[in-house]
């Protein structure tokens, strides 16, 4: 059910048809000054469609100007030129990192070589060692040579003599 | 609306190319299929083709050109922002118009609850029986001619006191000669509230400016 004001509305517009414009305008009858107030309300859009003009945009120009300055995407960066990739950072930095590499695989293989050979050497040393009168490595004859070793196997120490002629039998490694 | 220095019909696609030497520009699906893309160059011809009747639309609700200048540009910039968002269930300058409308009632509603402005309510419901035989007192004497200035003045003064929404719908059916159902998908309310308040609006505006146009 429409309100009085939806149809009063409706009918200063002329959108009140058949049966309900009928029974509004019975309903009205008991309000004789409602023709002048639809006169009125019909006056009254006159006016406002006569003198309602607006003033032409100002600044037209500007007006788009602003809004695309605030609609455009920011430009994308140019691209950087193609470098040589051996800059010389680059190659300071690499020439520092293969330097602590090698560093890293001496201590890490080289050196157990040789500490085992050293202690080979030292061994051989103490075995052959003239001052301790154990072994008299000395010999006039060159032909001699004495190969000294570890068997690990035998868990005994071997000395291997070539070019002797002879050994005497009383003669023993203590 | 008569409005100055923009052409009230838009031209499309459809015109006749050889008949007319203008260039011919593409309709408003078009153009917007081309913002949805993001061209930016489409959105600006749309701007120019519409920038005319929506600053003159708000003008007519702030009655201030710096301030319908600024709303006019908020209103295309949200456009441009939801234009992804558009559909074209109405017409691209419905969908417009509705936003427009939108950030100029809301602006108005700022002000009025900022205090930059004041609605004066009092010929109100409380004072305009919808039954009512006659309606207040006029400001002016009847006898009094008024210059066409002047009745601009009057009916700007008239319009600043009604509240943001009494303004939208005189104004969208009055100047825009919208229908209640269209000014109803703009506000987002029913046709019955836009019907009762366009009885109130009507109202309040006839009682502060009957001695103008039963004078003139």
């Amino acid at each position: 059910m429409k309100t009085f004001e939806e149809r009063f509305t409706a009918w200063v517009d002329g959108r009140l048809t058949g049966a309900e414009l009928a029974a509004f305008e019975r309903e009205l009858q008991s309000h004789p000054e409602a023709l002048a107030e639809k006169d009125s309300a019909l006056a009254l859009g006159n006016l406002l469609r006569a003198n309602l003009t607006a003033p032409p945009l100002p600044n037209p120009d500007f007006f788009n100007l602003r809004i695309l300055q605030q609609i455009q995407p920011p430009p994308s960066p140019a691209p950087a030129p193609r470098r040589f990739f051996w800059t010389l950072p680059r190659m300071a930095f690499s020439g520092l990192s293969l330097l602590l590499l090698a560093t890293l695989l001496y201590f890490a293989a080289v050196p157990n070589t040789r500490r085992e050979v050293r202690e080979n050497q030292q061994y051989v040393s103490n075995t052959l060692n003239p001052s301790s009168g154990d072994l008299n490595a000395q010999s006039d004859d060159p032909h001699i040579t004495a190969t000294a070793f570890h068997s690990k196997q035998d868990n005994a120490n071997v000395v291997w003599l070539d070019g002797l002629n002879y050994m005497p039998p009383d003669y023993k490694l203590k | 609306m008569p409005i100055e220095g923009e052409p009230l019909n838009v031209p499309t696609a459809h015109a006749d190319p050889i008949a007319s030497a203008e260039p011919v520009l593409p309709d408003d699906g078009e153009l917007v299929k081309r913002c949805q893309r993001g061209d930016t160059a489409a959105f600006n011809d749309l701007v120019t083709r519409y920038r005319g009747k929506v600053f003159a639309m708000i003008y007519n609700m702030v009655h201030n050109e710096q301030d319908a200048w600024d709303l006019a540009q908020d209103g295309f910039l949200k456009a441009w922002k939801s234009i992804a968002r558009f559909r074209g269930q109405s017409s691209f300058y419905t969908w417009l118009y509705r936003i427009m409308m939108n950030v100029t009632i809301d602006s108005l509603r700022r002000k009025q609850v900022g205090g930059e402005t004041e609605f004066d309510d009092s010929v109100g419901l409380t004072h305009i029986d919808p039954h009512a035989h006659t309606a207040p007192l006029p400001v002016a004497m009847p006898h009094e001619k008024l210059a066409g200035d002047e009745i601009r003045a009057r009916i700007d003064a008239a319009i600043a006191r009604l509240t943001p929404e009494h303004r939208a719908v005189i104004l969208m059916r009055e100047i825009d000669n919208l229908e209640y159902q269209e000014i109803a998908d703009t506000l987002d309310c029913s046709v019955g509230t836009v019907m009762s308040r366009l009885f109130y609006a009507r109202k309040k505006m006839q009682s502060m400016l009957r001695d103008v146009y039963e004078n003139l």
